[in-house]
């Protein structure tokens, strides 16, 4: 290619600075949050990620103990939780728009999409509101209890339900809203499966679940990367969270227990975490943890996603 | 404004695209107040060989140039393209005028960006000089106001036409210009194209598939063929006498 | 709800905590209004000219790096901008404010914004650009005159949707704007003042024990739906296939 012409070359230099501007903010992020997180490093070392406790003192950072082990188990359980269950219901809400509505009703496809698609645009604290107060006291009375009563034996539900805020209730809710999320990644690969692999499935005398198991098998990558970056968003997921997962430092091995994330820790200490030597700190290595949870699985999501061809 | 004559010389052209070597060693030169006709079968670099003569080639990514592009005495490929395209004009195959401008401002927007006309009035009698050049403004005279989406394939490509022609280009380039509209329009523009090169003494240079509208409207013919200018000369001369064998052959539709 | 207090639920401050009435959303409503101003406002032309980069000198090695950080910020959890907000500029400023607020919600839309951009960019057929050089045009005035033009209605999408996401946030406003809430955020110099945002209020006021609060979070979680709702009903207007 040719010189720049110096018209050309003043246009390139009058557009840096906006993309220097944009590109800096997520440099400006790595570098904030790593700075303020190395005082709690040096003051606490590994012991962050380990301890259970978190007792602040305003005094001196000798008398106060900060673990980041309940919120970062609660943050892995929960998001974990939410994958779990919003994947059956992706794929099958994909495999229902695709081959269950008749093919002349498109028209109903595409709005039915659509309604998914909105789903994702709810602001979260919309969800967090439904949550804390119609969906918490409604599973406390209709699953938690009975669960408690019949399965109480099994560590998993051997703590009584207290309040409907709990480690569940926010797997629950979290699983409610990165199912539009899985659901919109893997219909994106399922809508291209060339026509003849489904001619192909059809032509062998495949059931129809037969038939859309194939299906499935085809876009696997990319059902893979939708549970990837579904769980990085249930990880970084706040304000709901903060809502309905109880906000107490119970370990999350109960799923009955009310319990903590790191996102609701940081929402709702790091307001006034200034008051407390080194809370400020350890938030941020909480938030550096996000932040590597998002960045990671969204990197290994959109691998997995261009693993999907179609090669004849 | 005195208006220049401006002759078209290319010599020793040379042109890749990443690894393809698209044009070889092309020559050519188009007078003022004459038609060349370049022609050839699609792929055999027509289209690469009039957007090296107004440096539209640089948006093509990897494109690399090698040779001389003479306008007047100024080689284009040394120069400022800016500087270049304003006095060449050009017609694409798909008709293009801006989708987002009403007719009107589709032919005013030359002249306003150069600062040919400042009045109202001074661009209200180019847009109409222009477009009765292009034989559109018996068509649209009453609706200038109105976006091109309104107007049929035809129409569109006269008023593509127009849009170049209201900067009085000194070249005028042309890509296929008709190959996707009607043969109304198509006698209209090849009608536009001549007397645009003769009243105007404008250096006009055509790429054509078809032999036919080469032999209608056309002073002289370079016809190309796998990159290679395989011949060249007046175009009487090459469609009744062909020198080589494959002029002969696509002329009679075998290539 | 809404119904019951009527307009003045849009212009009232909230009522005492345990009082019988509810009072209103407007000082919150109002910030939430400046917030989406402002950070579109300086939204607009950050993410136009960074799109424009990209897509423009995409050969570019700067181009293709201002891609990637752009785009990961989506991958962000948003707490963590308003964290960075926090200790860049609320800690050196000294207090909360509106238009600490209104960046964080500027780097929540960018990478929405981004994305639509730069396909709006890429959909101009080159005939166009090409047609835009022949008579003259620098790559500036072709950008401009011809691109940006042809691609208004996807731009026009991109900035709405990002507007939209931007004021549903929470979470970066929690350590940015300070949910002041008895005052009515009126001039741009309030910008400068701590304020409050819908989110927020719902957020705080679910929170409390208070009946009379409770119900205005639903009321306001109300208002901000129908918001969000019709923002996204204008794009599907503006654009065929929307992806939220």
């Amino acid at each position: 290619m040719p010189e720049m012409a110096k018209s050309d070359k003043r246009f390139f230099y009058s557009l840096v600075p906006a993309a220097l501007v944009s590109s800096l903010i997520l440099v400006l992020l790595f570098i904030v949050l790593i700075y303020y997180s190395a005082p709690a490093f040096k003051e606490y070392g590994f012991r962050i990620f380990t301890t259970k406790t978190w007792s602040p003192s305003e005094e001196s950072a000798r008398t106060s103990e900060y673990g980041l082990f309940i919120p970062l188990l609660g943050t892995l359980v929960s998001a974990i939780i939410a994958v779990v269950l919003a994947l059956p219901f992706a794929i099958s809400t994909v495999i229902f728009t695709e081959e269950v509505i008749p093919k002349g009703m498109n028209k109903v496809r595409e709005t039915f999409s659509t309604l998914i698609d909105v789903m994702t645009g709810l602001p979260t604290i919309v969800y967090g509101l439904w949550g804390l107060a119609i969906l918490a006291p409604f599973l406390r009375d209709n699953l938690y209890n009975p669960l408690y009563a019949v399965l109480g034996s099994i560590p998993l539900f051997s703590c009584r339900p207290v309040t409907g805020t709990t480690i569940l209730t926010a797997g629950i809710l979290l699983s409610m809203m990165i199912m539009p999320f899985m659901y919109s990644v893997i219909r994106h690969s399922y809508k291209r499966i060339p026509a003849i692999y489904k001619e192909a499935a059809l032509a062998l005398g495949t059931t129809k679940y037969e038939y859309s198991k194939i299906m499935m098998g085809m876009v696997k990558p990319s059902i893979l990367a939708g549970i990837l970056i579904g769980f990085g968003r249930a990880a970084g997921e706040t304000v709901a969270v903060a809502l309905v997962v109880g906000n107490t430092f119970n370990m999350p091995s109960c799923l009955l227990s009310s319990s903590y994330t790191i996102s609701a820790l940081i929402a709702n200490q790091f307001g006034n975490a200034a008051l407390y030597p080194y809370m400020i700190n350890v938030l941020v290595v909480g938030g550096l943890i996000l932040l590597l949870i998002g960045i990671v699985s969204n990197i290994l999501g959109i691998m997995y996603l261009n693993r999907v061809r179609y090669t004849a | 404004m005195a208006e220049e004559l401006l002759e078209v010389r290319v010599e020793d052209l040379n042109v890749w695209i990443g690894d393809n070597h698209i044009l070889k060693d092309v020559y050519m030169r188009a007078v003022p107040g004459t038609v060349t006709a370049v022609m050839g079968p699609s792929g055999s670099g027509k289209s690469t060989l009039i957007r090296v003569i107004n440096r539209l080639i640089d948006l093509v990514p990897g494109s690399k140039v090698k040779g001389r592009v003479m306008i007047g005495k100024i080689n284009v490929l040394e120069s400022d393209p800016y500087m270049v395209r304003r006095r060449i004009g050009m017609v694409f195959q798909e008709p293009n005028p801006f989708p987002h401008m009403t007719i009107y401002e589709n032919v005013a927007i030359g002249p306003r960006l150069h600062g040919l006309a400042r009045e109202r009035e001074e661009i209200d009698r180019i847009v109409e000089w222009a477009l009765k050049k292009a034989q559109l403004w018996d068509e649209v005279k009453d609706r200038l106001d109105d976006y091109p989406y309104q107007l049929s394939g035809g129409q569109k490509q006269r008023l593509s036409l127009a849009r170049a022609l209201a900067l009085k280009p000194r070249v005028l380039l042309l890509d296929e210009p008709t190959a996707n509209i009607d043969p109304v329009s198509t006698v209209k523009v090849e009608r536009s194209i001549i007397e645009y090169a003769k009243e105007n003494m404008a250096t006009v240079i055509i790429v054509t598939h078809t032999p036919q509208q080469a032999a209608r409207i056309s002073d002289n013919i370079l016809f190309i063929y796998e990159g290679r200018v395989i011949e060249y000369g007046p175009t009487r001369e090459v469609v009744l006498h062909p020198r080589e064998e494959l002029t002969r052959k696509f002329l009679g539709g075998e290539v | 709800m809404i119904l019951r207090t009527g307009i003045s639920f849009f212009t009232d401050t909230p009522a005492y905590p345990g009082a019988d009435e509810v009072g209103g959303i407007g000082p919150s409503l109002l910030g939430t209004m400046w917030l989406g101003i402002v950070s579109t406002a300086i939204g607009i032309p950050l993410s136009v000219l960074t799109g424009i980069f990209i897509v423009e000198f995409r050969n570019h090695k700067l181009a293709k790096i201002t891609k990637v950080f752009t785009h990961s910020l989506l991958e962000i959890p948003t707490v963590l901008i308003g964290m960075l907000v926090f200790l860049t500029i609320v800690v050196p400023t000294g207090h909360y404010s509106l238009l600490a607020g209104s960046i964080a919600l500027v780097i929540v839309m960018l990478p929405y914004t981004m994305s639509y951009l730069e396909r709006a960019l890429d959909e101009v057929p080159r005939t166009y650009k090409e047609a835009g050089y022949s008579i003259g045009m620098t790559r500036k005035q072709v950008v401009f005159k011809v691109v940006l033009g042809i691609a208004k209605p996807g731009v026009a999408a991109g900035l709405l949707i990002g507007v939209a996401k931007g004021i549903s946030e929470t979470a970066p406003l929690l350590f940015t704007i300070g949910s002041a809430r008895g005052d009515f955020p009126v001039s741009p110099m309030d910008l400068g003042k701590p304020g409050d945002a819908i989110p927020l209020l719902i957020f705080q006021f679910i929170q409390s024990p208070y009946e009379n609060w409770h119900d205005l979070a639903w009321g306001a979680s109300f208002v901000l739906t129908v918001i969000v709702l019709v923002t996204f009903a204008l794009v599907k207007l503006v654009v065929r296939e929307v992806k939220l």
